[in-house]
């Protein structure tokens, strides 16, 4: 490692003299996507074979846990007997769930009458990982006009153009919200620094150090503590319900320690369970927290909701290559927009730092496995330098330990000081760009449904850009918040008798369809247990 | 660093911020500015009494130990209650090598503390360090005619080994006092306690003992009390509200800071001063009225 | 149970011992022993606290605290995992409170209790100067606070180990927010742009964007300039 290690220092002095090598061409940019993006390969993915987006091709992966069998037998479960009556239910306490439930308070819901349900505790989400930053467009050199140029180009022009628009105009509203929530945004001289990410043309991403996401999440948590909002942890949802009429009427939760179900009524549901990370797309490991398992998609899917772009994954660039200890987890892009380049085993630049992510990504398999200038570790797994001590020659001596702590303390826990020597990285399953279709308030195809945050389907197109999903949990949660309010104010949302036929409709259609499978879900949490262990298990206690 | 570490303590950023910036207006004044120690925690507040309880002595060895590593020789404190709590741990630890060796292995995070740093208040360096008589030269503006009781309270004077004067008959704040041109005045309950926390829980005790304290030192005439401590200040300042129309006499008791005093006799920052004070200074002409 | 070899170590997780592949995690080490957890993780970055993780090497006497989800398993570790802490948290009104210096002390009264034994920040697995922020919140330094405690995860072992029972992540958190919303300016082109956005200022723009098509979007992004 030392060796190669020097590979780079020797180059570093003339690097960084003559600056990053230019960004690509739109016809490089195709030509390297289509050759070396994992969502370029077709046999990983497959078309749906039931429900309401049949035909939409989606990843093998979440292929099969759309089409598996149900976790429960509705018929096992008593309707009559309902444990939570509440006006606006929130299904995943992450950051959209906790703007929703927020939102759905100012709007004249009493919190008492608000429900989160989350999967494990409050705050177990991907909203409290994020590093690098959120964008907003505030700044006078930049406009929300430019900034949907940004999104739409990033995305490959297929987002729904509406929500976009949402998205930009809202973003520096939502500065405002978090500057009265007391986040703690990096400022100077009164001014916030703001700084480029993968794809933009201006700089507008608005940071907490390198712990943005838990910077603007856990004052947001704290709020709905304060505002006395229930909560129940450790309980996902594993089935939605519906009332005769068709409409969301509320959902199934499961008690992940002591196994019981429950029945929640609501008015209205907004569906808030971010990302599936932990579906190890193409053995991809993964950014995401644990509970990241598509169960959102799922439970949506078989109340009908619509699905979109549902074919492309996002794969953060950098992620951990080494150790194996923490592989995949993530190396911020932050440290690219701060100067870090990656770099390859001669030592050579071989791709502009800040392209969009999936191009970026693309560019290092590339390196890799067809150019063959990645550096392979003792555990096999292949990966890029990045050059982080070019950070500390830009800026100075104590940029890295002083705004990238995360950063550094990650790595300095396994013995590598980044702020000397340049860290292995290598692309990792990060965020699912596509979800369940919304409107710009959140509505989905199923009457009472709202959603907002990663579960969304849209607003992304194809290739999210860095700094807009903490923007879009913000802005759809909000948006999905309010809506719900409102919806459960009126007359017609009066929720009829409760139902799980749905449920009951969709394991028709896995036999009509002739799909077998012995899967079943939502997921609800990956099985990490050895084979060895799992080959004997006679699982009486657990 | 220089020989003399500052430890301020909580109060002295708070509530008393007036007092800290009186005090540092004076030193910087006298060319000995205030340097504070880099990192200090709070003195303990109060004075562990059970001696098998070394956990309580933590906080105080600690602040021993910052200064030691800063390579100060000695802390210099200006709220006597800070003053009465390191000192009384510094003597405590330094008397018996076990419990000295118990607390530094408690804290082996920390370089072990080997004894010997000084405590004093702030009075004590400007009477035995700087002296008394380089103060009068600095006055610009005396305070002729003011007549200014010296409370004391207890944490300056006792217990004895600690106290920085004679625990019956203090001298120190009087003699001050006259250093600035002023005219002490001796009142009985002068070392009187003034009933500390208690104000919390039985507010009703405290009164009583700042009605014996504030209304003695109004019969012997004073228009000014001085003190060193701001809980005292607290509590005394609360009361005289609290008691006004019970008191004997009319005329309004002023109470500042002893570094206010000073401030004011350099012409230098007080902080800032009860209303009644800035009446009673209207009378007595500054350094520039002094010269005309 | 088999010695352990030159690619695996032994642990022992609640006083049970296992022999797991060397250079795992201590939850990964866990999983592949065969737990599963509920409890005790979440993120598995090292942000969100959940895998809170009190160990003890053979041989030695001292208690050490880590994530499990950022620390290797080393051979003959003693592990136990506590994933909450029942630290009561006070709710305020961030908008009405007096943000001056006694702001905390009147929230969490209890930091008075700290008698600097320094056994936080020996617990806190971010490495924060816990002791540290907890006096500087006791002398009513907010700003101190909030950027001390600025890494805080809220895993809540330094409040488990705390003799004074302080609940120093809540607290800080506190600390935190006060400080942004009334200590931190808010940049002044920001509300300027919001009101241009109120006023529609942008709209037209965006309307007309919104409605083009992909060959038209194509081409003002490939002739964007980029700052
Ligand atoms: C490491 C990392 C770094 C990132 N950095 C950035 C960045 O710098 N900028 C940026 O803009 N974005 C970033 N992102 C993306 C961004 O953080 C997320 O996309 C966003 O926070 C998602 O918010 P959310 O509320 O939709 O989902 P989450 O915050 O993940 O919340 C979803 C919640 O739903 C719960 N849930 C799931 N299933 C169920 C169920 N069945 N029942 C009940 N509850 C359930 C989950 O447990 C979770 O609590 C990053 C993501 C990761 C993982
Ligand atoms: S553990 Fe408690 S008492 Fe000890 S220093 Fe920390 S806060 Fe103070
Ligand atoms: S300060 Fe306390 S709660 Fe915060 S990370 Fe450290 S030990 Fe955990
Ligand atoms: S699981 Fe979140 S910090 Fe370890």
């Amino acid at each position: 490692m030392r060796e190669a290690i020097a590979r780079v220092e020797a180059t570093r002095p003339a690097r960084l003299q003559a600056g990053p090598p230019p960004a690509m061409t739109p016809a490089e940019r195709e030509k390297v996507l289509a050759e070396f993006h994992p969502d370029y390969k077709a046999e990983k993915k497959r078309e749906l074979g039931i429900g309401v987006s049949a035909g939409n091709v989606v990843p093998n992966e979440v292929a099969d846990m759309l089409e598996a069998h149900l976790l429960v037998d509705p018929a096992k479960i008593d309707l009559s007997r309902v444990d939570y009556d509440v006006d606006v239910l929130i299904i995943g306490g992450g950051g959209a769930g906790t703007v929703a439930a927020i939102f759905a308070h100012q709007e004249g819901i009493p919190a008492e009458n608000i429900l989160i349900v989350t999967k494990l505790r409050h705050g177990d989400c991907n909203s409290t990982m994020a590093q690098g930053g959120i964008q907003a467009a505030d700044r006078p050199e930049d406009s929300p006009a430019i900034h949907y140029i940004d999104v739409m180009g990033g995305g490959h022009y297929e987002n729904k153009p509406e929500l976009v628009q949402a998205m930009v105009d809202d973003g520096p509203e939502i500065i405002r919200w978090h500057e009265e929530l007391g986040v703690m945004y990096d400022k100077e001289n009164g001014e916030y620094m703001e700084a480029h990410g993968g794809g933009t043309s201006r700089k507008r991403m608005h940071s907490c150090k390198d712990y943005t996401g838990k910077a603007i999440f856990n004052p947001i948590r704290d709020e709905a503590r304060n505002l006395g909002i229930p909560t129940l942890e450790f309980s996902p949802v594993i089935e939605l319900l519906l009332d005769v009429e068709g409409k969301a009427a509320g959902a199934i939760t499961y008690n992940l320690e002591t196994g019981e179900y429950r029945v929640i009524r609501a008015k209205a549901t907004v569906l808030a369970t971010g990302g599936f990370g932990r579906m190890h797309i193409q053995n991809f490991p993964t950014t995401n927290h644990y509970g990241a398992t598509a169960d959102g998609l799922v439970i949506a899917y078989r109340a009908g909701a619509k699905l979109l772009d549902m074919d492309s994954v996002q794969y953060h660039p950098t992620g951990v290559a080494y150790p194996s200890a923490i592989l995949g987890q993530l190396a911020t892009e932050k440290l690219r927009s701060q100067g870090a380049v990656p770099i390859n085993a001669d030592g050579e630049a071989f791709v502009y730092p800040l392209e969009p992510r999936d191009v970026e990504a693309a560019a290092i398999i590339r390196e890799c496995w067809s150019r063959e200038k990645g550096i392979e570790t003792a555990t096999g797994v292949r990966g890029v330098w990045l050059d982080t001590p070019m950070i500390d020659e830009i800026h100075g001596e104590g940029t890295i330990k002083d705004w990238l702590a995360a950063m550094w303390t990650m790595w300095n826990r396994h013995g590598i000081d980044i702020t000397k020597d340049p860290a292995l990285v290598y692309p990792t399953l990060h965020y699912q760009n596509g979800g369940v279709e919304i409107e710009a308030d959140g509505e989905t195809s199923v009457p009472g449904l709202f959603a907002g945050g990663e579960v969304e389907g849209g607003v992304h197109g194809k290739n999210r850009l860095m700094g807009n999903s903490l923007l879009g949990y913000n802005v759809f949660g909000r948006r999905a918040g309010i809506a719900a309010a409102k919806w459960a104010k009126k007359k017609k949302s009066k929720i009829k008798t409760l139902s799980l036929q749905h449920a009951v409709d969709f394991e028709q259609q896995l036999a009509d369809a002739g799909i077998e499978t012995d899967l079943q879900s939502p997921m609800l949490l990956p099985d990490y247990r050895s084979k060895s262990v799992l080959e004997r298990s006679l699982g009486r206690f657990i | 660093m220089n020989n003399t570490a500052y430890f301020p303590g909580c109060s002295l950023k708070a509530e008393a911020s007036d007092y800290e910036r009186s005090a540092a207006a004076v030193m910087e004044a006298l060319g000995q500015p205030l340097e504070e120690l880099e990192r200090w925690t709070c003195c303990g507040t109060v004075y562990s009494l059970t001696d098998d309880d070394l956990m309580h002595q933590l906080a105080s060895v600690r602040n021993l130990i910052r200064a030691q590593e800063c390579g100060a020789e000695e802390i210099v404190t200006l709220c006597s209650m800070c003053f009465n709590t390191l000192k009384r741990s510094k003597v405590f630890i330094e008397q018996d090598a076990a419990r000295l060796e118990t607390v530094n292995a408690f804290m082996d995070e920390e370089p072990d503390y080997e004894g010997g740093i000084e405590v004093f208040h702030l009075l004590e360096i400007l009477r035995d360090q700087v002296g008394f008589e380089s103060i009068e030269g600095r006055v610009t503006r005396p305070l002729s005619g003011l007549r200014v009781a010296p409370y004391y309270g207890c944490t300056l004077l006792r217990p004895r080994e600690i106290g920085i004067d004679e625990p019956d008959t203090p001298m120190i704040l009087q003699d001050f006092i006259r250093t600035l041109w002023a005219t002490p005045v001796e009142f009985a309950f002068q070392a009187e306690c003034c009933g500390t926390y208690q104000i919390v829980d039985t507010p009703e005790m405290v009164l009583e003992k700042s009605h014996r304290i504030l209304s003695s030192a109004m019969r012997a005439g004073a228009e000014v009390m001085v003190t060193s401590c701001p809980l005292c200040m607290h509590n005394l300042r609360l009361c005289y509200e609290e008691l006004r129309s019970s008191l004997p006499e009319k005329r309004e008791l002023s109470i500042v800071y002893w570094t206010q005093l000073a401030a004011i006799a350099f012409e230098v920052e007080t902080g800032e001063l009860p209303a009644s004070m800035d009446k009673l200074l209207e009378g007595l002409p500054t350094s520039m009225e002094l010269v005309r | 149970m088999s010695i352990p070899s030159e690619n695996t170590i032994r642990i022992y997780v609640m006083g049970s011992a296992y022999e797991v592949p060397r250079g795992l995690t201590i939850m990964d080490a866990m999983e592949h022993a065969g737990w599963r957890f509920t409890r005790g993780a979440g993120c598995r970055s090292g942000f969100c606290g959940a895998c809170s993780t009190v160990y003890r090497h053979e041989g030695d006497y001292r208690l050490r605290f880590v994530l499990a989800c950022q620390t290797e398993a080393e051979d003959g570790m003693y592990l136990v995992q506590l994933p909450f802490t029942p630290a009561p948290r006070v709710s305020y009104t961030l908008a009405a409170l007096n943000p001056d210096e006694n702001v905390l002390l009147q929230h969490y009264p209890e930091i008075a209790r700290c008698v600097s034994c320094n056994t936080c920040t020996k617990a806190c697995p971010q490495d924060i100067e816990v002791m540290d922020y907890v006096q500087a919140a006791l002398r009513g330094d907010i700003a101190q606070t909030a950027s001390l405690s600025f890494d805080c995860i809220q895993c809540g072992l330094c409040s488990m180990r705390c003799p004074a029972d302080i609940k120093h992540y809540h607290m800080a958190q506190m600390a935190r927010r006060v400080y942004g919303r009334y200590m931190s300016p808010i940049t002044e082109h920001l509300e300027e742009r919001i009101v241009e956005i109120e006023k529609g200022v942008y709209a037209e723009e965006v309307d007309a964007l919104v409605k083009m098509t992909r060959g038209e979007l194509e081409e003002i992004y490939a002739a964007r300039v980029v700052e």
